[in-house]
């Protein structure tokens, strides 16, 4: 497909306070690219998900940040300043690991403790005091003395939290920290998280593959596939307006079309008519005023909408074709191929001819049925001209 | 919650102008400390080793000052050493060769014996070693954790004191003999045979082939052969497919070892091969004594190569197989009490205790005959004759005589310089090559080198290079025959540090590293804190590797000590042994108690017990 990655968020150039800048990074190992031209913003006190599959660089990323790796070309900048030839240990960052990698022949103080040999702690704190300060934070006030194994993996990982944070980093740089965590914990834990980070108004970069949690927590979040970012919004923008495919398809549950436009208004914004792949039907969609989207009569189009914004009735009902689908509004025949219960709503998946359909549900479905979305549901991704 | 967000850089500058300027300098230290560590460690490689090595093998290429391939040529050619093979390398016919090595009369030469003897030790060694890395790896009994401990035991025990156990066994007043004689069977000769070399050599390196077998076999996940046993594989088909397969490297790694080692071999042939069994390092140090300095250069680089190249080949193996399957679960061990009395319970365990009763002869018999000699006397009957000989010679012995309380003093600081010094030494080449880079393969090759390397060139490099000095811009170093020996030593002690280090450092996770580092420590300063510390054990078991290889270390010093006061109590030993069986038992006892003991007192100074 046709279209770029979008560039930042104008406003981003003018923001003063830019914590640290990815400048066309590259890292190659042999002939593969890690992580492949990344240009990226961090701004002052902000909490930033890097989010992607496994493999997408996040993690290399991160890495380049603290300074475990050097890039093959492009700079790091901390503050407007070259982190180039700068090893770890004079960055400036807390970095907590997955396997929280605590020291296991420390107790829990020294651990906390540990950064505080290489840096001060705060005027008129004594180093004691700054531990005992770190653990309350973390909520675990009477674990210094305590041996890091005999710790809960949740435990474990506020520890790895509070001995990054006592050395005042400028930067805290969490590498998938919640990924060996049941379920509950990690949605307590990452509250915990997002607390501590708004509280200390300290620069996060967060690496996760879970797009929920990114969604949950951050003030941005860009999302990786192959070695670079997708697209970099807030995660409202990257939920409502998916800049790419993937980036529509990683985040959360989608419905993507395909087709060509055989209608096109005049003005940017309108709707567009088009003849979908896979089904006999020409459906409607809302474009923008974003150049990137304005299409005419000829191109190749794809759009998602989200599962939500499906209507779907029984096509069995009598007058259901009114229900799903108002005037106005588009309409497809679908089949139910399966089920799943989530509780609060039923996932249903649907054939449409040779496709595959996501809905939601709050009664049972079966056999037949009539799908519908509102054309202003549908959100234009990519646009391919003729 | 003030001040949580406090800025490192501004703290810094909150420190006097004095403190400052210490703490970057303290930085500047630490930041360079690695590398200066990693110049030092190569600068005393290529004083202790690469030079004196390199001078004498020089030798073999520079006649007069010329360089010439002419002694490489006369030693491949020379049937005496390449056998039927010489006849390949001057030019005939393979057909013809071929058939004169397969007709019964061939000739290997010394070359061809020598890799002969190694590979039948080798068949030995792992035929010795399996089984009882079987018993160790899938049965539990009491005492289990004590064998497998005990089993890094005769690799370090002083080869000469085992040369004089074997003797007191196989000789011909031997136990064994003894034995014979009292159930009324034939009386065997063994001593200066193959067999008696090969067993010799199978009592060293089958506890080797063992323990590396055992740790790869304790490795296999049980969940991999339940998978395949679920999959319709029997038990047998399960072993053949799923734990074969995992185990079979660290065989090869057991195997290829004791083929350098048997390949290098020297007391033991000496003392239980004698001249008409010589394997290249004997010869190599008859040549030596004779001063033909270049023929025996040819020939230790001919062995050299031959070493090197089994070790190369074996470290490119382990490099393309090496796997790690850390935080499986374990095979349940069994209970050596069958559970039930069935044919596929018994047959097992029968097969173990037959095991056990060769083994214990194999193991136990030399030191058990040895003890027994030191307080026989030539009439058979209890006697401390042997240690009042000891004691006399010791107040009555001539200048020229070896005493015995010289060499126990002697082996006792020697050891612990050469384990001071090789100490640092091994723990850093083992930080070096534990780090990613390229060319690490060659900088581990290069840090090896000394085990594949002849003991006896070793020796004679630094008796020429430092004992007689050596000039490097315009100073000239020399050092005392003890010194020569604590270097020689370290260098023969090193890399089995290495090899207990490292593999501690690189099952370390590395995000602990990281962890330290991201807060704020140096490099070198993590090695202090972080990695050092969580390794201790492979360090203290490195310390008493080195001190073990040092007191047992018989090649090189045989060298550096002739005509020095720096004899210890393995040559000690060999010289002894050449007169009378009985004084030579009682030193090796000696030897023995005093070994044992060192080994008591690095445990305790290295603090924690957790075992080798």
């Amino acid at each position: 497909m046709g279209s770029e990655p979008p560039a930042e968020p104008t406003g981003d150039e003018t923001d003063p306070a830019v914590a640290v800048e990815l400048d066309g990074v590259t890292k190659r190992y042999g002939e593969t690219a890690a992580v492949d031209g990344v240009s990226l913003r961090v701004r002052e006190g902000e909490f930033f998900t890097l989010v992607g599959p496994s493999g997408c660089g996040k993690t290399t990323t991160l890495r380049l940040i603290a300074g475990f790796e050097e890039p093959t070309s492009g700079t790091v900048r901390f503050g407007g300043k070259s982190m180039a030839g700068v090893p770890p240990e004079d960055r400036d960052v807390g970095v907590v690991f997955q396997s929280y990698a605590l020291f296991p022949h420390m107790t829990v103080g020294e651990n906390v403790a540990y950064g505080l040999n290489f840096a001060d702690p705060p005027e008129g704190t004594t180093r004691d005091e700054r531990v005992a300060e770190l653990l309350e934070l973390v909520d675990l006030p009477d674990a210094a003395d305590r041996d890091p194994e005999s710790l809960s993996g949740g435990q474990q990982q506020r520890i790895a939290m509070a001995r990054a944070l006592a050395p005042g980093p400028d930067v805290l740089l969490l590498d998938e920290p919640m990924s060996a965590l049941d379920a509950r914990l990690r949605e307590r834990l990452r509250a915990q998280v997002k607390e501590i980070q708004s509280e200390l108004g300290i620069t996060t970069i967060y690496v996760t593959h879970d797009q929920e949690e990114a969604l949950a927590v951050s003030d941005r979040v860009a999302v990786m596939n192959g070695g670079t970012p997708e697209q970099v919004a807030p995660p409202r923008t990257v939920y409502r307006e998916p800049a790419t495919r993937f980036v529509a398809e990683f985040v959360g549950d989608n419905n993507v079309f395909t087709g060509s436009v055989v209608d096109a208004p005049a003005a940017p914004d309108g709707e567009l008519a088009v003849d979908v792949d896979g089904g006999d039907e020409t459906l409607r969609a809302r474009t923008d005023a974003d150049p990137g989207t304005a299409a005419s009569v000829g191109d190749r189009i794809a759009f998602c909408v989200r599962p939500e914004h499906l209507r779907v009735a029984s096509a069995d009902d009598g007058g259901a074709d009114e229900s799903a689908a108002p005037a106005g509004e588009n309409a497809l025949r679908a089949t139910v191929a399966s089920a799943e219960f989530l509780g609060e709503t039923t996932r249903v998946t649907l054939d449409w001819g040779d496709r595959e359909l996501l809905v939601r549900a709050v009664d049972p479905l079966d056999g037949a049925v009539t799908v519908g979305f509102d054309p202003e549901d549908a959100h234009v991704i990519e646009v391919e001209s003729r | 919650m003030t001040g949580v967000d406090g800025d490192r850089a501004a703290d810094r500058g909150g420190r006097g102008d004095h403190g400052d300027r210490l703490a970057r300098l303290r930085e500047g230290v630490e930041s360079h400390a690695l590398t200066a560590l990693a110049v030092i460690t190569s600068a005393a490689l290529v004083v202790a080793f690469y030079y004196p090595t390199a001078t004498v093998l020089v030798e073999a290429v520079v006649v007069d000052g010329a360089v010439t391939l002419g002694v490489f040529a006369d030693v491949l050619t020379d049937p005496f050493y390449f056998g039927e093979l010489a006849r390949l390398l001057s030019g005939e016919s393979p057909a013809a060769v071929a058939r004169s090595l397969l007709s019964p009369d061939r000739r290997l030469g010394i070359v061809g014996f020598t890799a002969y003897q190694a590979v039948l030790s080798t068949i030995a060694s792992v035929a010795l070693g399996l089984p009882a890395a079987y018993l160790l790896a899938r049965f539990e009994f009491p005492g289990r954790k004590t064998l497998r401990s005990l089993t890094i035991v005769p690799f370090v025990l002083p080869s000469i004191m085992v040369a004089v156990g074997f003797v007191a066994t196989f000789g011909d007043n031997g136990t064994l003999n003894a034995a014979l004689t009292a159930f009324g069977l034939p009386r065997v000769d063994l001593l200066f045979t193959l067999e008696a070399v090969v067993i010799a050599h199978a009592f060293y390196n089958a506890p080797l082939v063992a323990r590396v077998t055992t740790a790869a076999w304790e490795s296999v996940d049980a969940s991999a052969v339940e998978t395949a046993r679920s999959l319709g594989a029997g038990p047998v088909r399960a072993f053949v497919d799923v734990v074969a397969p995992q185990v079979y490297p660290a065989v090869l790694t057991g195997a290829a070892l004791t083929f350098v080692f048997t390949f290098g071999t020297f007391p033991i042939v000496l003392a239980l091969g004698g001249f008409q069994l010589a394997t290249v390092e004997v010869f190599v140090y008859r040549l030596v004594r004779d001063l033909s300095y270049a023929e025996a250069a040819a020939l230790a680089i001919v062995e050299l190569v031959i070493s090197l190249g089994v070790l190369l080949a074996y470290l490119r193996y382990e490099a393309r197989n090496s796997t790690s399957t850390r935080g499986a679960r374990p095979l349940p061990r069994r209970s050596l009490v069958p559970p039930a009395p069935t044919l596929r319970e018994l047959l097992p365990r029968a097969g173990l205790a037959a095991y056990v009763a060769v083994a214990g002869v194999v193991f136990l018999a030399p030191i058990a005959s040895m003890i027994l000699a030191s307080v026989t006397g030539g009439d058979g009957a209890l006697t401390l004759d042997h240690y009042r000989f000891l004691v006399e010679r010791q107040q009555t012995g001539a200048a020229f005589q070896v005493r015995p309380w010289p060499a126990i003093r002697n082996s006792l600081l020697f050891a612990t310089g050469a384990t001071l010094l090789a100490l640092p030494m091994g723990v850093v080449v083992a930080v070096l090559t534990t780090r990613r880079y390229r060319g690490r393969t060659l900088v581990d090759a290069a840090a090896m080198a000394p085990l594949a390397v002849s003991g006896i060139i070793v020796g004679l490099g630094l008796l020429r290079g430092l004992v007689f000095g050596v000039e490097i811009a315009g100073w000239r170093i020399a050092a005392s025959g003890a010194v020569a020996v604590v270097v020689a030593h370290a260098v023969s002690g090193y890399p089995f540090v290495v090899r207990t280090v490292s593999p501690g450092l690189a099952g370390l996770d590395r995000s602990l590293v990281e962890s330290a580092r991201a807060l704020g420590a140096s490099r070198a300063r993590v090695i202090r804190d972080v990695e050092l510390p969580l390794v201790w054990p492979a360090v203290v078991a490195g310390a008493a590797f080195a001190f073990a290889i040092s007191i047992g270390e018989f090649t090189s010093t045989v060298v550096l000590a002739t005509g020095a006061d720096a004899y210890t109590m393995p040559v000690a030993i060999e010289r002894f042994i050449g007169r009378r069986l009985g004084p030579a038992t009682a030193m090796g006892v000696v030897l023995l108690v005093v070994t044992g003991l060192s080994f008591v007192v690095i445990e305790r100074l290295g603090g924690e017990h957790r075992g080798l």
